[in-house]
């Protein structure tokens, strides 16, 4: 029994892919150096990260299965759920046995364990598309502070960068200490580390409670309704909203 | 005033128009610019009544010189008024927008003066937004009735939806309750804006450069159970304006009481299953390809309160199941109880590779609940009771009432109907480029 190890990076999955193809392996699982506990009587075998290999097997999935999937490959792993790695493994084997169509494949388990990932973490693309709260610093930066389930700040980034293109900003990921940066002409991923208070604009505070105002006023009270507005919006997201 | 004080006044009383979508149009960015709109709309908030807070809706002023009697702000009622500037709005949408609290603007008002004047105030808000503040969020902009059609015009090139509310479905229900209006004078400018939609659409077929007029289209509201106008006759009216003004959308807005007259119904809650019911004969309407004379007729006028229609429907015309799930074409799997759009679609899908089982159905995200009653997989019937009418309602009651028991009463209304509708999301996700490799 194999078991791969990679160094939690996606060039390291799609390496340990490129490796069982060609070292005829057959692994049982592949897992994250991050998250794997010993079992007895498992062969582990420690895949080195190799760019090129990593590449070949994206191309691969590209032009051999489709862009679609290789959008759910990527999906799936920044989900970080533990054993993405051995579900996107069997995934793409039975991908490049079916060819192009193989998400058409939905009553195949190992089809629709991937989707239903994709689709928890489009979920909450769309919803930190609306829930993101910024605020204006006093160097007029507006910065953004939240914590996702799912690592997707690198996914949200470009829809902020075309919406609030004439504006400095930053979108903090708290729980993995990392965070986009954009300055109205270029946008990088780094991690972050906030040594000192931040301090806010002079208007800031009033725009928080107008805001506030409009959130208790426009609720008709005749409707009022806690449980569907927590469907709607899970309480998990509300730490970082202005009005809640 | 203070700024606070007139939000408080002017959202308070605009919080009775249900729309809050901001769904259906694409507007770029500009160089330079702040702001644009996503195709499938985006929530941003939800209040505490459970409704989705996407666009900042607001009236101008609350002032007004109608006096209808449905209405919060007709002249006789006694609240605070308040109007805002231009400026003053367009710079409160622009710092809520940079906070990305709201996806754009909703801006409607009482009549002031006359209905020129006030729509003439709109249209100089707007273009302030979108000329000086390079806005190119959404904004929906009320059209308001009896206003010049030049003034209408403009403003459509600048606002993403327009509407013009009917309100009362009837003639009738408008002669009691709003005496100062009648149908005529809602649809005429409803149908100008629809003619100018139409016309704009084939310029730009012709000029790809030419600017876009009402891109996401008009929508209407008609409250529900202000007067005694049944659900039939709403239905009928709201399929017709589908049919003839070609309108995105018709929302219903359970009546809230909001003042006492001999004319206006005496409730205490407002009427959300029925708002509820008419949602979702609205649905079947627009995507599912029923009629309304299908789901309703003179006999029987209202909806059933237990059973939503598309049961209902099915339960009135059991000659036509159980379908086989693996033969059935898209038009029959979508009338099926328990199997939607997404569902239909997905089981056409998977059928090509082979056939599909009950436990694919399941897999797939039909509700078996309800659709195993009026369905077969490979021959096999999993429904128990069989196609026997009585014996089905009674399945599917005491399925409900376990539900209800659970969970307590009022949860089923989920209001999904108020939600930007959800187009599917990831036609406009990022593709995975160079950056994440």
């Amino acid at each position: 029994m194999i078991y791969y190890i990679y160094d939690g990076s996606f060039e390291g999955l799609l390496t340990s892919i490129y490796e069982a193809y060609y070292r005829k392996d057959n692994p049982l699982k592949i897992l994250s150096i991050n998250n794997y506990q010993r079992e007895l009587l498992v062969e582990y075998i420690h895949i080195e990260t190799v760019p090129e290999k990593a590449e070949k097997v994206y191309n691969s999935i590209r032009k051999k299965i489709s862009v679609k999937t290789l959008q759910n490959v990527f999906y799936v792993y920044l989900s970080e759920f533990d054993d993405i790695g051995t579900l996107i493994y069997q995934y793409l084997r039975y991908g490049w046995k079916i060819g192009r169509n193989v998400d058409l494949h939905i009553s195949d388990d190992r089809v629709s364990t991937i989707h239903n990932i994709r689709r928890k973490v489009t979920r909450e693309i769309h919803f930190m598309l609306g829930l993101l709260r910024f605020k204006e610093l006093k160097n007029n930066i507006y910065y953004a502070e939240y914590e996702p389930d799912y690592n997707i700040t690198a996914l949200i980034a470009p829809h902020f960068i075309e919406r609030l293109s004439d504006q400095n900003w930053v979108i903090h990921d708290i729980k993995r200490g990392i965070g986009v940066l954009y300055n109205q002409k270029e946008w990088v991923v780094k991690d972050i580390n906030l040594e000192s208070d931040l301090e806010f604009s002079k208007d800031e505070i009033f725009y928080q409670r107008l805001w506030i105002k409009y959130f208790d006023s426009i609720a008709i009270k005749n409707r009022i309704n806690p449980k569907l507005q927590k469907s709607n919006m899970p309480m998990k997201y509300w730490k970082y909203l202005v009005e809640k | 005033m203070e700024i606070l004080d007139k939000l408080k006044i002017l959202a308070d009383a605009a919080k009775y128009d249900v729309s809050c979508s901001s769904s259906g149009s694409s507007r770029k960015n500009t160089k330079g610019g702040i702001g644009n709109s996503h195709i499938s709309g985006i929530c941003h908030s939800w209040s505490d009544d459970g409704r989705c807070i996407s666009l900042l809706k607001i009236l101008f002023t609350n002032y007004c010189i109608y006096n209808c009697k449905y209405c919060v702000n007709k002249v006789t009622n006694d609240v605070p008024r308040a109007a805002f500037t231009p400026d003053e709005l367009a710079k409160l949408t622009i710092s809520f927008y940079r906070r990305n609290y709201i996806e754009g603007l909703f801006l409607s008002s009482g009549i002031i003066n006359n209905p020129n004047y006030t729509m003439e105030l709109l249209l100089h808000t707007v273009k302030k937004l979108r000329l000086d503040y390079n806005f190119n969020g959404y904004i929906h902009l009320k059209a308001i009735p009896g206003a010049n059609i030049e003034i209408i015009e403009e403003a459509g090139r600048f606002a993403d939806r327009m509407s013009v509310n009917i309100e009362l479905p009837s003639d009738k229900g408008l002669k009691l309750l709003a005496p100062q209006k009648n149908m005529n004078s809602i649809f005429t400018p409803m149908g100008q804006i629809d003619s100018k939609i139409i016309e704009n659409k084939y310029a730009l077929q012709r000029y790809r450069s030419a600017n876009k007029f009402v891109p996401a289209g008009q929508s209407t509201q008609l409250i529900v159970g202000a007067t005694d106008d049944e659900d039939f006759t709403i239905l009928n009216l709201s399929e017709s304006l589908y049919n003839k003004y070609h309108l995105k959308r018709v929302y219903f807005s359970a009546y809230v009481p909001v003042s006492k007259h001999p004319n206006l119904p005496d409730i205490s809650t407002p009427p959300l299953l029925r708002e509820h019911r008419l949602y979702q004969a609205d649905w079947l309407l627009r995507f599912y390809g029923f009629t309304s004379s299908e789901l309703l007729d003179k006999n029987s006028p209202n909806f059933d309160i237990d059973f939503d229609p598309k049961c209902n429907w099915a339960l009135r015309n059991l000659h036509l199941f159980p379908v086989e799930i693996n033969k059935a074409d898209y038009e029959m799997l979508i009338r099926i109880p328990g199997i939607g759009i997404k569902s239909a679609k997905k089981i056409l899908a998977a059928r090509r590779f082979g056939p599909l089982t009950y436990d694919n159905l399941k897999k797939i995200g039909a509700v078996l609940k309800r659709a195993r009653f009026f369905i077969t997989c490979q021959g096999k019937y999993y429904g128990e009771v069989g196609i026997d009418e009585n014996r089905i309602k009674k399945s599917l009651l005491m399925d409900s009432s376990k539900q209800n028991n659970n969970k307590k009463q009022g949860e089923q209304l989920s209001i999904f109907s108020l939600y930007p509708s959800l187009a599917p999301v990831e036609n406009h996700l990022i593709e995975i480029g160079e950056d994440f490799k």
